[in-house]
């Protein structure tokens, strides 16, 4: 594995930028240049990560792609990339949605150049989160993309665009505050441990697997990992600190929504399963019950919360926390079926998600309200987009042939099969009580549906709507596509990432030595970096 | 009998040199807060930077000259160096401030510092 | 048994997928170009789909009778759906004698009623819609009986769900529709979620057990795997065969409507007739009973289990049947029949006779959906009323759909040996009464033999309200509609959601982008194809007898519904009641299954009880202790005679003034009884205020406690101690400087103060 110099990865990270900046060279004031640059750029670094990344190899958990440089030896800070299972499909999933929502963007008239280059700039930091391999850059880039994204709505968002901006700013800000510091105190528990100081994950979970990284304090290990789930679950969100979620998500403008629902809060769910587990073992499984615990109010509280809203974009905002609420029940399973099936629920609520801010924006750019009580009576108004929505809907709620399902079903499963086996320490019950999230999402999601579409039009403005455009139908049929596509043969998506959860399963289940897994083989080569400098 | 000027400057004693310092720096203070126009404000900011320096050229003149193995931190050279950064860093401020001060008299007309209030609560 | 003769049978699932898609890609613009070609072709399509399926089922079905092989039993694998190294689940499909006949009554019955559609259907501007929701619906439904494990099952149980909710909320503009179709769909989902936990359990034991079974593929949940292993495993752990199978029933129960979640199924009418046919009455609601026959192996494994299964039955009979003879929409007769008759089923699967549960279901789906098509041509008939208080002597105006009504209503009412309706009910009540295995209710007798002497009680109560329905339709000689005045807006039962919330546009300077909303012309235009004329019922009104292509589909449900079906099935019942020809044949496939698997003996498969696994001596000697099997026939032709007799007493010439118009004097029994009893108030009306009230609840804490107290409260304390410090903030620039030398005075003389301290170090 070539452990130096740039490769795919890098190119990745920067082609957003080197768009961004062309976009910011693009001649005078025409909007047009603006788009098609922003668009056809983004399109071709979906195709590049697509092509790019085919040689991706599912089979294994060992990190791949791996590049590494040393930034600041000292104080043991690589430049470092990689990629496994659980972040291939995630970048996949973030070219793509950053692709589509740049389409939608045409429908943006103001401030054009900035928008573009802010997104463009956005996606290199979600793609850094979800590549680094090195606990500072992962840092960074976590906070990177808070920047453009709280930009984005303080200036393209609604009516009351400001406060949703610095709230959901400080809130995430200072939540990742903690993870900082956890970094910092873990990096110096690994320089006790080994002579090396190091942010290098690789070298962390390995030290974490041998069961040196927190042997001199024991007791440090709960605390430090506490900081990393307040940082990460902040993020998810997850109850009870979730209300930033809904106020951004109404005030954003709807690319940002779908970026926010699609990939922002996998970037929580995703620190879990690369950080806050492998690196954590013996306290994430402890600290497991209070998140299945939170995770499953989450999943029933934000349901019924989503079932009283009278704004659509809300609505569908608390539903995220209910569907990530399964996300993370199904993660801190730790159960085989159940780990792969949240971490697979991550790309779904993306697409179902995102899928549903994109049609909630198609109308609100026709009728500009978001509120039920301006709706009603659309099916007959907009067939098309009547059934595009259902779609996408029926996928939200979890109905098997469409990708919600698997996901759903999986992580249950596996959460019920944990309490029963004992694997995690927590009453039947709550399961259970999960399970039923799944009626209360159809009460909501259904409730939406019958508000927009069902009954006479009483707002006499939408007896003249006329139903999507060409490329609309386009845009939205690669959501529904996808949903299909995940719920049919979820095996495409399923398999590559089977052998990296499983790692980070056994890496929490089984007691360290080391015969666990080998994270950094055949070539340790943080190990050998950082050494040498000191 | 023409003394050349660095023996008498050595006869004069660093007392002196630190009270002349020491009134330079009260006159500069004094000016800093009295006067309303912000040229001369600049003005007795420079002086009292100026005062510091004489103070440390006059402090380095009485260190030993810094022969091998003596660390440049503790010999006269420390002083002077110390002076030029200070020098560099008053141009760069004067640059700076006299900007702000013809921006500000580009939109107000006029550079009375007690009207300049606008981060008042 | 080769699987490659079988290969072929997913054709039956992918021709009406493909037609669904045809419809609502091709179909929809081929309609909207020209109306006629375009509906003759896209009806004609969406028939022809389901009956290939149906020649195709037939044709595996022929050959699965005269395979030579043991097994009556192929498993065909076609792709992984799911495949982990905990949980392998394939696409593949088992044809045996379960899922074939299934298939021949989903696709018979199916294309049938798609047939009678296309006319009842055509004036509808939704057409194409109507059938891709039906096809898909029947592609579903076929999902459901030939997956070969329970997640395919599952993906067919809510399949078939989502459709309904389509079918239910097919008429969009009404809401209360749309509140019908959501009800449905949620209702369901609790059963779904019990089927699921079910599911979750049978995979964490077996997979838990694998090494014990020696089991080396993942593939725990299909049906080769799973009922063999789970009836090994099971019978050490009688607690979780009591949970699982519970759960198992849970789910039969959301989709089968039995007590209490049957509350979706009467509001379900609300959809299209031939949907209230097809769905929610022969395929859809039946698909529980089918669950249990595909898992009878593990829920007869509990006794505890099986009582509940029978009480449950036999309470929803009961209800169904009391419910039914207080309604006056003729669909809700049906509706509440059909909840009745589903409560039948699952007392047959309650005391174990898991075949005669699936008898009834094919011989109840022939008559049931006979009677449901009858219903709606004369709805059809009646301009979409479907208020039987305005009906009365449509006998001689609707002449044939009269006849081919009585067929199916002496079917259901159980004519003696005429009809299959007959053979099946005895079939379930005979054991049911007989019953020993349940656990013991009252007098002696078991659970499972009260439920039976219950469904001889619905019986009579079942020939009884049908005779009401009938008699109210066609007999006596008044015309009730005729003193309808044509001014009088009868407010009942609008079939058709035709109401047009059409509301003229009157812009309040709405600016509106020509990019996105038609011209004030255009929207007219648009608005304009739906707008066709439609009459309410009134005195000018006169029945004609339904197109023929709304009856003849029926002749062939009306012969099934002959008890000829019933003989061939159920052979000569008074010499040998057992083994039921049915149950031989049902039951083939999976008698060798267990053989394979651990399960040693004959029929262990349905078993009547625990404790005769196919002992035959065993239930001989039961036999003479019980009821025997003439005294049974004596009492069900006792309870049709006196159900029919009363019911033409009391409606033989007209309609009783206290079943009128005016409610207030309705007896109070009967009134209660159109009203459900109150059951549906109280249960899914308390339900839905209860977690609507939690939810107001929630969101008011949630804007209040976690976002204005926890979120915003930091905040708002760092704003008022940050008010109070710019009060320092004068603006005077000078001040500031002063401030900032005392400031540096101050330090400066701290740390020579601090120096002088230590002596000048």
């Amino acid at each position: 594995m070539p452990d130096t110099g740039f490769g795919i990865l890098s190119l990745l990270l920067a082609a957003p930028l080197v768009v961004a900046i062309l976009i910011g060279l693009a001649p005078g004031k025409s909007h047009g240049a603006i788009r098609a640059i922003g668009i056809g750029g983004s399109g071709l670094i979906f195709l590049m990560s697509v092509i790019g990344l085919q040689g991706f190899d599912g089979s294994t958990h060992r990190f791949q792609f791996v590049e590494s440089l040393p930034l600041i030896p000292q104080l043991g800070i690589t430049y470092k990339l990689g990629m496994d299972g659980i972040s291939y499909w995630l970048v996949l999933l973030t070219t793509l949605l950053t692709f589509l929502s740049l389409i939608f963007s045409v429908y943006v008239k103001e401030r054009v150049r900035a928008y573009f280059a802010l997104m463009l700039v956005l996606e290199t930091a979600m793609l850094g989160v979800f590549l680094a391999l090195d606990g500072i850059l992962f840092y960074c880039f976590f906070e990177a993309s808070l920047i453009p994204m709280a930009l984005l709505i303080a200036v393209w968002g609604g009516s009351n665009r400001r406060k949703a901006a610095i709230k959901f700013f400080v809130y995430t800000f200072a939540a990742s505050i903690f993870l900082l510091a956890g970094l910092i105190v873990m990096a110096i528990q690994l320089q006790q441990a080994t002579g090396v100081l190091s942010f290098d994950i690789l070298a962390l979970q390995a030290a974490a697997a041998e069961g040196i990284l927190w042997a001199a304090h024991p007791a440090l290990q709960m605390t430090i990992f506490i900081a990393f789930a307040v940082a990460f679950a902040v993020k998810c969100p997850m109850f009870p600190v979730h209300t930033w979620l809904p106020d951004a998500h109404t005030e954003a403008p709807t690319a940002g929504s779908i970026i926010l629902a699609g990939v922002l809060l996998k970037m929580g769910t995703y620190g879990f399963l690369r950080m806050g587990i492998p690196l954590f073992p013996e306290a994430s499984l402890e600290a497991a019950p209070v998140i299945n615990l939170l995770a499953v109010i989450g999943i029933i509280y934000g349901a019924l919360v989503a079932a009283r809203q009278v704004d659509v974009k809300k609505l569908v905002a608390y539903s995220s926390v209910a569907h990530m609420g399964f996300v993370m029940l199904g993660i801190f399973s730790f159960d085989s079926n159940g780990m792969i099936g949240g971490a697979y629920q991550q790309l779904n609520h993306g697409i179902s998600t995102g899928g549903l801010f994109l049609l909630i924006g198609l109308l609100y750019e026709r009728i500009h309200t978001r509120l039920f009580k301006d709706m009603g009576g659309l099916k007959a108004q907009m067939p098309v987009y009547a059934m595009l929505f259902l779609i996408m809907m029926l996928s939200s709620v979890g109905v098997p042939g469409l990708n919600g399902f698997v996901g759903e079903f999986l992580a249950l499963m596996g959460s019920f099969q944990s309490a029963l086996d004992g694997v995690v320490d927590m009453p039947i019950a709550l399961p259970i009580i999960a399970a039923t999230g799944v009626i209360f999402a159809a009460v909501y999601l259904l409730i939406m549906f019958q508000k927009v579409f069902y009954g006479p039009i009483t707002n006499p403005m939408l007896s003249r709507l006329k139903d999507l455009k060409r490329w609309e139908v386009g845009l939205t049929m690669c959501f529904v596509a996808l949903a299909f596509l995940g719920g049919i043969l979820p095996n495409i998506f399923l398999k590559p990432m089977e052998a990296s959860v499983d790692a980070v399963r056994r890496m929490a289940i089984e007691a360290p030595g080391p015969n666990k897994i080998k994270w950094n083989e055949p070539a340790p080569t943080a190990m050998a970096n950082t050494g040498e400098v000191n | 009998m023409i003394l050349p000027i660095a023996t008498i400057v050595q006869q004069v004693p660093l007392g002196a040199f630190l009270g002349l310092g020491l009134t330079l720096f009260i006159m500069g203070g004094v000016g800093v807060l009295i006067r309303r126009n912000p040229v001369v404000v600049f003005m007795c900011i420079e002086l009292m930077l100026n005062s510091v320096n004489l103070i440390l050229l006059s402090f380095a003149r009485y260190l030993p000259s810094g022969g091998a193995g003596e660390s440049p931190m503790n010999s006269a050279v420390s002083g002077q160096m110390m002076v030029i950064f200070v020098m560099a860093i008053a141009a760069a401020e004067v640059a700076v401030g006299l900007g702000i001060i013809m921006a500000i008299f580009r939109s107000r007309n006029e550079v009375d510092i007690d009207d300049m209030s606008l981060l008042k609560s | 048994m080769e699987a490659a003769n079988y290969q072929a049978i997913y054709w039956v699932i992918l021709l009406p997928l493909l037609g669904a898609l045809f419809q609502t890609l091709v179909g929809k613009a081929m309609v909207q170009r020209s109306p006629g070609l375009g509906k003759l072709v896209s009806g004609g399509v969406a028939v022809g789909t389901v009956l290939a399926g149906f020649g195709i089922g037939l044709f595996h079905h022929l050959r699965l009778i005269n395979d030579p092989g043991s097994v009556k039993a192929a498993t065909i694998t076609y792709f992984d759906w799911i495949n982990l190294a905990q949980l392998h689940i394939p696409v593949e499909l088992r044809f045996d004698a379960l899922s074939s006949t299934m298939v021949l009554v989903i696709t018979g019955i199916g294309g049938l009623i798609h047939i009678y559609a296309t006319r009842y259907m055509a004036e509808d501007k939704d057409f194409t819609r109507f059938f891709a929701y039906l096809n898909l619906f029947v592609a579903m439904m076929l999902i459901l009986v030939l997956g070969n494990n329970l997640a395919l099952l599952f993906v067919g149980w809510e399949g078939v769900g989502v459709c309904s909710y389509l079918l239910i909320g097919f008429w969009h503009k009404d809401l209360a529709n749309s509140r019908a179709a959501n009800k449905a769909f949620i209702t369901n989902r609790i059963g779904d979620v019990g089927l699921a936990l079910g599911m979750f359990w049978l995979v964490a034991l077996i997979g838990g057990n694998r090494e014990v079974l020696g089991l080396t593929d993942a593939r725990w949940l299909s049906y080769d795997v799973l009922i063999p292993a789970a009836s090994q495993l099971l019978s050490q752990f009688p607690h979780e065969t009591f949970w699982i199978s519970l759960l198992l029933f849970v789910g039969a129960m959301g989709k089968s409507a039995q007590f209490p979640l049957y509350v979706w199924l009467p509001d379900a009418m609300a959809g299209p007739t031939p949907v209230s046919a097809l769905i929610h009455a022969a395929t859809m609601v039946t698909s529980g009973v089918v669950l249990l026959n595909r898992v009878s192996e593990i829920i007869a494994l509990s006794p505890a289990a099986m009582s509940i299964i029978a009480g449950v039955g036999a309470i929803t009979a009961l209800l169904g049947a009391i419910m039914a003879w207080g309604q006056t929409d003729i669909k809700k007769v049906l509706a509440y029949s059909t909840v009745s008759q589903l409560g039948y089923m699952f007392i047959a699967c309650g005391v174990g006779v898991f075949y005669a549960g699936m008898f009834h279901v094919v011989t109840h789906a022939f008559f049931k959906a006979l009677l449901f098509l009858g219903s709606g041509s004369v709805i059809y008939a009646m301009a979409h009323n479907q208020d039987m208080r305005n009906y009365g002597g449509l006998g001689k105006k609707l002449k044939i759909t009269y006849v081919i009504m009585g067929i199916g209503y002496l079917a259901l009412a159980g004519l003696p040996f005429a009809f299959s309706g007959f053979w099946s009910k005895e079939a379930i009540l005979g054991p049911a009464v007989n019953d020993t295995a349940t656990l013991p209710l009252v007098g002696g007798l078991t659970v499972g033999a009260v439920a039976g002497w219950v469904g001889f009680l619905v019986a009579f109560m079942t020939a009884f309200y049908m005779t009401r329905m009938m008699c109210l339709t066609f007999g006596g000689k008044t015309e009730r509609w005729r003193e309808i005045e044509p001014a009088h807006h009868d407010d009942h039962g609008h079939d058709h959601g035709h109401a047009h919330g059409h509301a003229h546009d009157d812009d309040h300077g709405h600016e509106m982008d020509p990019a996105f909303f038609m011209t004030e012309e255009e929207a007219h235009a648009a608005a304009g194809h739906d707008d066709h004329h439609h009459h309410d019922l009134d005195k000018t009104h006169e029945p004609k007898e339904v197109p023929w292509l709304m009856w003849a589909p029926l002749i062939p449900m009306a012969i099934a519904s002959f008890g000829l079906i019933g003989v061939w099935m159920y052979g000569d019942v008074w010499k040998a009641p057992h083994p039921h020809p049915f149950e031989g044949f049902l039951h083939s496939a999976e008698v060798v299954t267990a053989k394979n698997g651990k399960v040693e003996g004959g029929s262990a498969l349905a078993p009547r009880n625990l404790e005769d696994h196919g002992d035959d001596h065993g239930k001989e000697e039961k036999k003479e202790k019980g009821v025997d099997t003439n005294t049974l026939v004596l009492v069900s032709a006792l309870t049709f005679a006196g159900g029919v007799g009363l019911g033409l007493a009391l409606y033989g010439r007209r309609l009783p003034a206290s079943e009128g118009f005016d409610l207030s004097k309705w007896n109070p029994i009967q009134k209660a009884a159109g009203k459900q009893l109150y059951l549906d108030s109280a249960l899914s009306g308390g339900s839905s205020k209860g977690v609507m009230g939690l939810a107001s609840a929630f969101k008011v804490f949630d804007k209040g406690v976690i976002d204005g107290l926890l979120v915003e409260g930091p905040p708002k304390v760092v704003r008022a101690v940050g008010g109070l410090l710019t009060t320092l903030q004068s603006g005077f620039v000078r001040g500031y400087a002063a401030l900032m030398q005392i400031g540096i005075i101050a330090l400066v003389a701290y740390f020579a103060y601090v120096v002088s301290q230590r002596g000048g170090q």
